[in-house]
């Protein structure tokens, strides 16, 4: 078994709700791990599907929470975007974007087909320095709050799996096997270099 | 120890600075502090060590270089820390340390190439990543030098060593180890090729050596065959790509490294698109649905990054119809084609010495053409890159008119028939419906397609073509010229001006030394040149104790996978897998296996019966010498071990024994202590049966078993073997068998003394002992039953009976009444025994006539024969009394003197059958006279012909008898009462009372012999029934 914990990161497109309900129930579990989003924008359910809250990467939960408590507090608090942004900023002050993060991690865990997509086309866009491989894997979670906190266990389970092997690069992949036979949901995985 | 002496040089070291350096504050400080945080790290925790060396290489590496040199054993002492992640910070250091420092390469590459060896993968893993770092490290810095040492040269060599070491390790056992090995060959094949101007150069590789930066004259390092190498890492490289079992990492990690390396040194774009196209023809079959979309992810990704450069441009159509293909649509496609490179026509092959960046050029224009005279030809258009590349169009031009409508119908229901069962992962995941069917575009690349998968299995014009110029490629101008043309470089292919052997020379040359004292050998021969892998070389024969281990052990796991294997469903493979393997072994394996088999034989009698049946497969495939040994063991095993398991209440054992394929001597033996349990004999009893029943070809020795226990001395299992016999006798091919069996068994009764078979003891024991009852009821079982079903063998037994001894003979007539009975009075053969009476079987005779009359009247037929064997042989009138019912009146009166002259016992019985009393009620009647008619004509016995003592003691019994009759006073009538009453006192007085006295006075034993016969107690109490009823008491007279 490795004796460093696992670098873990976890994404998805705005850092607001899988990738945190992830980061939590991780970091909770002692795992090094960090949780990123992809997307341009953080966008937030708005009063309609066409409407959304749209906030940079520089916006703190905390400054998204004040904004949508003036907002419409009931609304919001109905649907459970407050209670998700109270969550957000107990782990960490801000959304971050996963393309402007260097540092290097062990394995990452998205948590959609884009994102998936979005991260590996970053990671290879990179310059090749040091070679230090990273897995990239993909655990499709629907973007709600019930698929969220299930998805966030079956990403822990897995990260603790994969924690616990001799040797990760050589069982991943059977594991990876065995964790889309369990969960009848395909992984897309993939291994990338920094 | 490595860091008790690390600490004593540290004291030293730091009291140099104490004492020499005394103005250098500073340096002393960090010096101090290094000297403290090396000896804290060597107790310290993991962690906490790990914290100190990283604060030890930023002291000595960033913030004060001059330090490095002097701490440099006591890191390296770290690299045999127990701790895995001490042992990788180790290489990072010596990664940092030899960056800083060149020359540290002398001391550290040695430590490198120990790590690299390390039991640790993770190890493993980090020196390979540090190599392909120090790989340009050490590159650089030898072309750099003016004037390279030996020590530096034997560096370079350990090196080049290194790196095939790790190009071997492509075929490691471990995935990462793998792709690690994959991402180093993707460096080594871009340092070791010329850098283009069309080359896409990643800021931070800048700088990093290339091969066209190598000098052609350097001292040591060669340019030719440093290509060389470069180019073999990639054949190898693109051979490890289509290794059809290649996992999905590796797989993802090689189309990486390809877009990379097509990116980087477009010279190999041919290669990397044509690779591409392979692999997107034949996905491996090993990877599941879910990789298979990984990897289609990623190769669309790659082309796209291919497409994206500049030199991708000839290239351009197979790449867009692979990406057709991977699903990108036709508008996002064209988006990534570089706008730049549509005014297209920038030779690609112009030579690269128009790069501004090169420093060297004039050299490198130069190539090697100091060494080889005819310089490159130019040729204007070359159409294709390689021979693999020209190969495939070749075929694919040569396919292009004939995939016409009727043939392309005929290929497709051609290869219906080889259609599998089920869609493969792959072809579901690629599956894109073709939309421009038809079409010219679409079939050249159908055309394409085909000619990629014909290439790859070596058919077609182009591949026979390319073998012959590669044939050809002998040569090496011919090769030299055609490369350097095709690839837009000058470069020699082969190292024309000296052999690979000449390499090997400077192998022999001191090697650099490991700082530590290094445990692991190196061997000096095998550098620099790639281990050929031969099994013979790495294995060693197993001991025969450890094969024997290794074996048992492995029968064991297939024998307690029982569970595991029935719930696949592949019980049959496993029973059939043990059944052979067994038979090829001997001894304690075998027994542990009936062992196994009988601990639950209802569960496990199908690997029984293999075993069994493998076992005689194997006697009748070595016959004829084949021994039955092992067969004859393992039936024996199995039978005696369900007999000696207590209640095995299904037919297990009759299976087994029937189904045998054959029944040895020791197998019967089983089967006999199996039908001599009391409890269980019944059971094989039956299956005994069976056996005669249904093997003919032995149901004699089969049968004499049976018949042995009929002669058995428990008596169930004795009467159990009768009743089976009996029902067996009534088969005809059986029955002779069984008769001959029994008459022997009774001739043994002629003998003397009963012979020792009797006592079931071996036959040359002498015994001496006399008959018993017992030993002649033993020979005499299965005759007496069989009797009663075949009367004819009454006869064997007179014979017998004439023969043998008085002791047997009343056994033998002590033991006849049931079966004789059995026969009943008609039956011919008895009538025939009496008719004949062999001399010496009177008594025989007459016992059967009397059991046959015990009961019932005998029948005329029966008082036939008696009469004429009266008459006509034996005058013994004893043979008449048991017929004497049956006889006429003028007959009884006749013998009636003959017979009371018999013992007063069977005087007696004569009356009792003569006044009916024998027999019921009804068939008194029978009786020839009545009591009356007796009473007289014993009157009228004449003297002269008989005793008066037999006539008296016939009359007193007659009395006796009458006394006892109620029905005496209905025959006198009451007519003649008075006349009775006269003639009694008459008689009495006359031939009793008289005849008494006179007795008594003269002959008082024959008086007391009377009054026996009269017994005293009866007569008393029979007179006082007579006062009673009126009649006379004679009480006076006695």
């Amino acid at each position: 078994m490795p004796s460093q914990p696992l670098r873990v990161a976890v994404v998805c497109s705005s850092n607001q709700n899988r990738s945190m309900e992830a980061h939590n129930i991780l970091s909770k579990r002692g795992f090094d791990v960090r949780s990123f989003g992809t997307g341009t924008h953080v966008k937030l359910p708005g009063p309609a599907p066409d409407k959304p809250n749209v906030y940079d990467f520089k916006t703190t939960y905390e400054q998204m929470y004040s904004d949508l408590v003036r907002k419409d507090k009931e609304l919001y608090t109905q649907n459970g975007i407050l209670h998700m942004l109270e969550r957000n900023k107990r782990i960490k002050p801000r959304p971050e974007r996963f393309q402007s993060c260097k540092e290097q991690f062990d394995l990452v865990i998205t948590c959609e087909e884009r994102v998936y997509d979005q991260v590996v086309e970053d990671l290879n866009s990179r310059e090749q320095e040091t070679f230090q491989p990273v897995h990239v894997i993909n655990v499709d979670i629907q973007d709600n709050h019930e698929e969220a906190t299930l998805g966030a266990f079956l990403i822990c389970e897995l990260c603790q799996c994969i924690q616990h092997t001799d040797d990760m690069e050589n069982e991943i992949d059977e594991l990876l096997q065995e964790f889309e036979d369990k969960s009848s949901r395909p992984f897309l995985h993939t291994v990338c270099f920094y | 120890m490595a860091s008790g002496s690390g600490e004593r040089q540290h004291a030293s070291v730091a009291s140099q600075f104490f004492t020499g350096a005394e103005d250098a504050a500073i340096d002393m400080t960090t010096s101090e502090k290094v000297v403290d945080l090396l000896n804290q790290a060597a107790l310290m925790s993991t962690d906490d060590k790990l914290t100190a060396l990283k604060q030890v290489q930023e002291l000595i590496i960033n913030k004060d270089p001059s330090l490095l040199d002097n701490f440099l054993d006591e890191m390296i002492a770290f690299q045999t820390d127990k701790s895995i992640e001490v042992r990788k910070f180790v290489i990072g250091f010596i990664e940092e340390a030899c960056k800083r420092d060149n020359e540290l390469l002398l001391k550290l590459i040695a430590n490198l190439n120990m790590l690299l060896k390390d039991e640790s993968v993770n190890v493993v893993k980090k020196a390979i990543l540090t190599l392909t770092q120090l790989y340009k490290v050490a590159l650089q810095w030898l072309v750099r030098s003016k004037s390279v040492s030996e020590m530096q040269e034997a560096c370079w060599d350990m090196v080049t060593h290194m790196k095939e070491e790790v190009l071997a390790l492509l075929d490691s056992d471990n995935d990462g180890v793998r792709t690690h090995a994959i991402k180093f060959t993707e460096s080594l094949i871009i340092t070791l090729s010329p850098r283009t101007p069309d080359s896409d150069i990643p800021k931070k590789q800048e700088g990093d050596i290339s091969l066209d930066r190598l000098p052609k004259d350097h001292s040591y390092i060669r340019y030719d065959v440093l290509s060389e190498e470069g180019k073999s890492a990639l054949e190898k490289l693109l051979k490890f790509m289509v290794h059809p079992a290649i996992s999905s990492i590796n797989l993802t990690t090689a189309l990486g490294s390809l877009a990379t390396l097509a990116r980087q040194r477009p010279m190999f774009m041919s290669e990397v698109v044509q690779a591409y196209e392979t692999l997107h023809a034949n996905l491996p079959p090993t990877l599941a649905k879910s990789q298979v979309s990984s990897v289609r992810k990623n190769l669309k990704l790659h082309l796209v990054s291919v497409l994206r450069h500049p030199s991708s441009m000839d290239f351009h159509s197979q790449i867009s119809t692979l990406l057709l293909d991977l699903g990108m649509a036709q508008g996002d496609i064209a988006r990534c084609v570089p706008a730049a490179a549509q005014p297209r026509k920038r030779p690609r092959h112009e030579p690269y010495s128009e790069g501004k960046r090169i420093k060297i050029e004039p050299t490198l224009i130069e190539d090697d053409e100091d060494k080889e005279e005819p310089a490159p030809v130019v040729v204007p258009k070359p159409s294709s890159t390689t021979g693999t590349q020209s190969a495939i169009d070749l075929t694919a031009e040569f396919l292009l008119p004939l995939l016409t409508s009727e043939n392309v119908a005929n290929l497709v229901l051609i290869s219906m028939v080889y259609l599998p069962e089920a869609m493969p992962a792959s072809f579901q995941a690629t599956y894109t419906p073709v939309e421009s069917a038809g079409t010219d575009a679409q079939i050249k690349h159908l055309a394409r397609l085909m000619a990629t998968q014909m290439t790859a299995a070596g058919l077609g014009p182009g591949e026979s073509e390319a073998s012959m110029e590669e044939s050809g490629s002998k040569d090496p101008i011919i090769i030299r010229k055609v490369s350097a043309v095709s690839l837009g470089q000058a470069i020699s292919v082969v190292g024309a001006y000296k052999s690979p052997t000449a390499e090997e020379t400077p192998q022999a040359k001191k090697l650099p030394e490991p700082i530590m004292p290094s445990t692991q050998p190196k061997a000096p021969g095998s550098s620099g040149r790639k281990k050929v892998f031969r099994l013979g070389d790495v294995v060693q024969p197993l001991s025969d104790s450890q094969l024997e281990k290794l074996t048992n052990m492995a029968v064991k796991r297939i024998l307690q996978a029982e569970k595991a294997i029935a719930r696949s469903g592949m019980s049959h493979v496993r029973v059939k897998l043990l059944a052979r393997l067994m038979t090829q072994f001997e001894g304690a394996m075998k027994d542990d296996m009936l062992h196994f088999i009988l601990e639950d034989m209802r569960a496990r009698s199908d690997l029984a019966f293999s075993l069994l049946y493998q076992e005689y497969n194997q006697y009748l495939s070595q016959l004829p010498s084949g021994s039955l040994d092992s067969y004859e063991h393992c039936l024996f095993a199995l039978l005696s071990g369900l007999q000696e398991r207590p209640e095995q209440r299904d037919g297990l054992f009759t299976k087994l024994v029937l189904e045998a394929p054959l029944i040895t001597e020791s197998a019967l033996e089983v089967i006999r202590r199996y039908c001599e349990d009391e409890s269980r004999v019944y059971l094989g009893m039956t299956t005994l049966k069976e056996l005669i029943l249904k093997r003919p070809s032995r149901q004699f020795q089969y049968l004499h078993v049976l018949l042995d226990l009929s002669s058995h001395e428990k008596e169930k299992v004795r009467s159990t073997a009768l009743t089976f016999i009996k029902r067996l006798y009534e088969k005809d091919h059986l029955r002779e068998y069984i008769e001959k069996f029994a008459l022997n068994y009774m001739q043994l009764l002629v003998h003397p003394n009963p012979p020792s078979l009797l006592f079931g003891v071996g036959d040359d024991t002498e015994v001496a002992s006399p008959w018993t009852e017992e030993t002649v009821r033993q020979c005499l079982y299965l005759y007496l039953s069989l009797l009663p079903l075949n009367h004819r063998l009454v006869h064997e037994l007179a014979a017998v009976y004439t023969e043998a001894i008085a002791d047997i003979k009343r056994s033998v007539l002590r033991v006849i009444e049931q079966p004789i009975r059995g026969m009943g009075m008609n039956s011919p053969d008895l009538l025939l025994l009496v008719e004949n009476c062999p001399k010496g079987a009177e008594t025989l005779v007459t016992r059967c006539l009397h059991i046959l009359t015990d009961k019932v009247p005998p029948s005329p037929d029966l008082v036939e024969r008696v009469r004429d064997l009266y008459h006509k042989r034996v005058p013994d009138v004893r043979f008449l009394i048991p017929v004497i019912n049956g006889l006429e009146k003028k007959e009884v009166i006749q013998a009636l003197p003959k017979l009371i002259k018999l013992n007063p016992i069977v005087v007696k019985e004569v009356f009792n059958r003569l006044l009916g009393t024998q027999h019921s009620e009804g068939s008194s009647s029978m009786s020839p006279l009545t009591p009356g008619e007796l009473l007289i004509s014993l009157h009228n016995i004449d003297s002269t012909k008989c005793d008066m003592k037999s006539i008296i003691k016939g009359k007193s019994c007659f009395y006796i008898r009458n006394l006892f009759l109620s029905n005496l006073s209905s025959l006198v009538g009451s007519c003649c009462l008075l006349l009775f009453v006269v003639v009694v006192v008459v008689v009495f007085f006359l031939s009793f009372f008289l005849p008494i006295s006179y007795f008594v006075v003269l002959m008082p034993h024959l008086a007391f012999d009377v009054l026996k016969n009269l017994n005293f107690s009866c007569m008393m109490q029979s007179l006082k029934s007579f006062s009673h009823t009126g009649y006379v008491t004679e009480s006076g007279y006695i």
